[in-house]
């Protein structure tokens, strides 16, 4: 059988987990690491980098590298206008879907997501090899969205999803999937309250576990509220006390960087330094109280939204690396008068739970049942520019709502329907999530044709209509055209192009494994040239111009570390295995006898 | 010509013959599509009534969702898997209807054929027993605008809209009380008239309720 994963797409790492004789677990690379940075970038003929290596040419190459693409999911051009300016890339597209340009190339953001996506597949199915399982392949998945995710911004994860080659089996809240994999049930009952800070979004969700259900009572949050948002107000403040330093996009980056090392110094020590100044934990605080603030108003809300009190929460629990802020966790302790959970790795929680979600649906286990509410109202536009609405926010999915439409003319058989998704009273001020022609409606006077229509929203929060006439009982057809979404024809031919590509992809991760290799063996000579007793191992035990030798073999595959010709790599690495070859011996030779006349080895 | 109503569905899996309120088929245990006749009290296996123990609908709504969800159902054929979809919809719709007090009467109207004809009936037209309340209301309010357009400080305005609020509220906590008396009559076998008193208390209950809640909104803006 293939495997089935769970899969964190976060705004600035991804995870990818699966469940292992009933315990979920994070599938890590050989170094024991299990984030993908959520950076891809583009270089020269084609190739694609994901993860580490697309976030260290953050620093060289900007321009051509795409970072945080989550907040672009299901979005226009027109919802991004504000920040379009702090991004390297370029960021385009007018009316419909937005477009990312990079070099001479053009990527939606579910294109880009799809890049980071095919990177954690291959990083599983390298994984399963190695166990030596038979059957390697990863072909579907759970993929985790924010659980205040609108219909469009579903669809676009789901559309991702497709793009790299998985089956989605099912879009799962991060805050529901947080609580599955905190294993709450254990205790019978009770009421839990996820707090969800992550890289761009916020979601807040009250639930209910009783007998192994996890009911979601309400949800809310913010889409576009997260540690990019802290991150941009320090680097204001650097540029601001330096206007020099943001001179190239690379430098921008530097500072970027720079910033997250302060924000995750001050999780710990009371001052660090930024921009080469002191920079303490109260002044960080200061500036991002604000942020922190606005994640309380969702909070309330939703806890007036599922009916409860702040002091009837039996737990609380973090997630995000954001929540790793002591500001953050001290303003959650007090709106919930209680600690929060904090013992599992807030990064990793998401994931994990992806995985048990993953598990039940494959293995048909019925010991635990998530039960998700879609987060937004559903409506549609009615006369004036209302909105009317027709599923109402925090209802249990699937849900199903209908509306009856008739005729405004003699002998009409159409009817134009707009989708909407938000709470607010007038269409302007919602999401707007497809226009649709209802078509085929026999020929009657004015007011007499019964139109139903019905919408269902499915498990995994995404909208379906249908529609039938009831007196002549005649089905309709409903072309919905998403309003910043693709089309299946558009996603089919992404998946089409990603096969095209996907041979620049394969060299292009050769090229990087080559690349770590080199790195390995650059670190452990320079390790051995740093020794404290080089010199007298070169007087005593090296042949004349052997250091000299091994000193500009290395210079030399440093020099070539960075092209893309994997050969050329490999050969210049080889040779520097080659040449240090001797040394390694002699080393070993010289440890181990210390070791038997009994010194430490450490002090040689 | 006459039609007899079946009672009786068959089963698209095996044929075999199932009750029309049944889920799932007695025969060959597969899920059944959605019953046409079903309504959300019997869906849950209730009898007809307004008083609903809150824990029991609790523990129904869990036990179906544990046997509907569309997660159980994911390796099965494609009619299972919309049988599913249609069971779980139609569990959380019912749910959701009959959870609350107000919604659960408004399902009752509907069940009944007595459901009020669009928003305009429900809403907007002042029921002749508030016509008193509504008029002094609408001329307080009228003042209390005219004050805040003159940039009162909202210490002058606040309590007087509290104040003007409160036979509202008064008449609300009646209503209420007379829905639960009218609830306990219909739930003891009552007939048409109970149902019509019923209709008559909630639309007006339903205005005082848009009332407070226009007030409320002036209260915070």
């Amino acid at each position: 059988m293939s495997k089935v994963v769970g899969i964190d797409l976060g705004t600035t790492n991804s995870l990818v987990a699966y469940v292992k004789d009933g315990v979920p677990q994070v599938i890590r690379d050989r170094q024991g690491d299990g984030l993908v940075p959520s950076v891809v970038s583009f270089g020269d003929e084609g190739t694609v980098h994901v993860g580490r290596e697309a976030q260290r040419r953050l620093l060289v190459d900007a321009q051509r590298t795409v970072y945080s693409v989550k907040r672009f999911m299901g979005k226009g051009r027109d919802d991004v206008q504000d920040e379009t300016s702090h991004f390297p890339f370029r960021i385009g597209g007018e009316g419909g879907v937005l477009r990312i340009g990079v070099g001479d190339r053009e990527f939606t953001p579910p294109e880009i997501s799809a890049f980071v996506l095919r990177e954690l597949k291959h990083r599983a199915e390298a994984f399963f090899a190695e166990q030596g399982e038979f059957d390697n392949e990863v072909d579907r998945a759970v993929i985790t969205v924010p659980a205040y995710f609108n219909d469009a911004q579903r669809t676009a994860t789901r559309d991702a999803g497709r793009i790299a080659g998985l089956e989605v089996l099912r879009i799962i809240n991060e805050p529901t999937a947080a609580s599955l994999a905190y294993g709450l049930d254990k205790r019978h009952s009770g009421i839990i309250a996820v707090y969800d800070l992550g890289g761009g979004t916020f979601d807040i969700s009250i639930l209910r576990v009783e007998d192994g259900v996890f009911q979601v009572l309400s949800t809310n949050g913010d889409t576009h509220l997260g540690g990019d948002d802290i991150d941009l107000l320090l680097m204001d403040r650097v540029l601001k006390s330096n206007p020099k330093a943001g001179a190239s996009p690379e430098s921008v980056q530097e500072i970027r960087k720079a910033v997250i090392q302060a924000k995750i110094d001050l999780s710990d020590g009371d001052e660090t330094r930024l921009n080469g100044e002191r920079f303490t934990r109260a002044e960080f605080e200061a500036l991002i109280q604000p942020i922190v603030e606005r994640t309380l108003a969702p909070c309330r809300q939703a806890l007036a939204d599922a009916g409860v009190e702040p002091s009837s929460i039996d737990e609380v629990v973090l997630v995000g690396g954001s929540t790793r802020i002591p500001l953050v966790r001290r303003r959650v302790e007090e709106l919930f008068g209680r600690k929060p959970h904090s013992e599992l790795n807030p990064d990793e929680v998401v994931a994990l739970g992806a995985a048990v979600q993953a598990d039940i649906l494959v293995t048909g286990n019925r010991d635990l049942l998530l039960l998700d509410v879609t987060p937004l109202s559903l409506g549609i536009e009615t006369m004036g520019g209302v909105t009317s609405k027709i599923i109402m926010r925090n209802s249990t999915i699937p849900a199903t709502g209908s509306e009856m439409f008739t005729t405004a003319v003699d002998n009409q058989t159409a009817v134009d329907i707009h989708v909407l998704q938000g709470e607010r009273e007038l269409v302007a001020d919602n999401r707007s999530l497809a226009r649709f022609k209802l078509r085929g409606i026999p020929p009657m006077p004015a007011g007499l044709p019964r139109v139903r229509v019905q919408f269902q929203i499915d498990a995994n929060g995404i909208l379906s209509v249908t529609a039938s006439e009831l007196r002549t009982e005649i089905e309709q057809t409903v072309e919905v055209k998403p309003s910043y979404g693709l089309t299946d024809e558009q996603v089919e031919q992404m998946l089409l192009d990603s096969f095209e590509n996907a041979e620049a992809d394969f060299a292009a991760r050769l090229v990087i494994e080559a690349r770590n290799e080199a790195e390995n063996v650059i670190h452990a000579t320079e390790k051995s040239l740093r020794a404290p007793d080089i010199d007298q191992i070169e007087r005593e035990e090296l042949a004349a111009g052997e250091r000299k030798k091994i000193e500009s073999v290395l210079a030399g595959l440093k020099m070539v570390l960075n092209s893309s010709d994997r050969e050329t790599i490999q050969k210049w690495t080889q040779a520097l295995n080659d040449s240090t070859r001797h040394l390694a011996e002699v080393m070993m030779n010289r440890s181990v006898q210390a070791a038997l006349s009994g010194k430490n080895v450490n002090e040689m | 010509m006459s039609t007899t109503t079946p009672t009786l569905q068959a089963c698209r899996h095996c044929g075999a013959g199932a009750p029309l309120d049944a889920h799932f088929c007695p025969q060959c245990t597969k899920i059944l599509p959605l019953s046409r006749q079903a309504d959300y009290f019997s869906f849950l296996g209730l009898p007809r009534k307004l008083n609903i123990d809150a824990a029991d609908l609790e523990q129904r709504f869990r036990t179906l969702s544990r046997q509907f969800h569309p997660d159980y159902f994911y390796n099965a054929t494609p009619a299972e898997r919309r049988a599913s979809l249609e069971q779980s919809s139609y569990l959380n719709d019912a749910y959701r209807a009959l959870r609350q007090p107000a919604s659960r009467i408004e399902y009752l109207l509907k069940l009944e054929g007595m459901a009020p004809s669009g928003p305009a009936e429900a809403a907007k037209q002042v029921p002749p027993a508030l016509l008193e309340e509504v008029f002094a209301l609408n001329e307080e309010l009228d003042e209390i605008r005219e004050l805040r357009s003159g940039a009162a400080s909202p210490e002058e305005w606040r309590p007087r809209l509290e104040r003007a609020r409160q036979p509202i509220e008064a008449k609300r906590i009646e209503h209420e009380q007379q829905l639960q008396t009218l609830a306990a009559q219909w739930d003891a076998g009552g007939g048409p008239a109970v149902l019509q008193a019923l209709r008559d208390q909630f639309l007006e209950r339903n205005y005082i309720h848009n009332l407070l809640e226009g007030i409320e909104r002036e209260l915070h803006s």
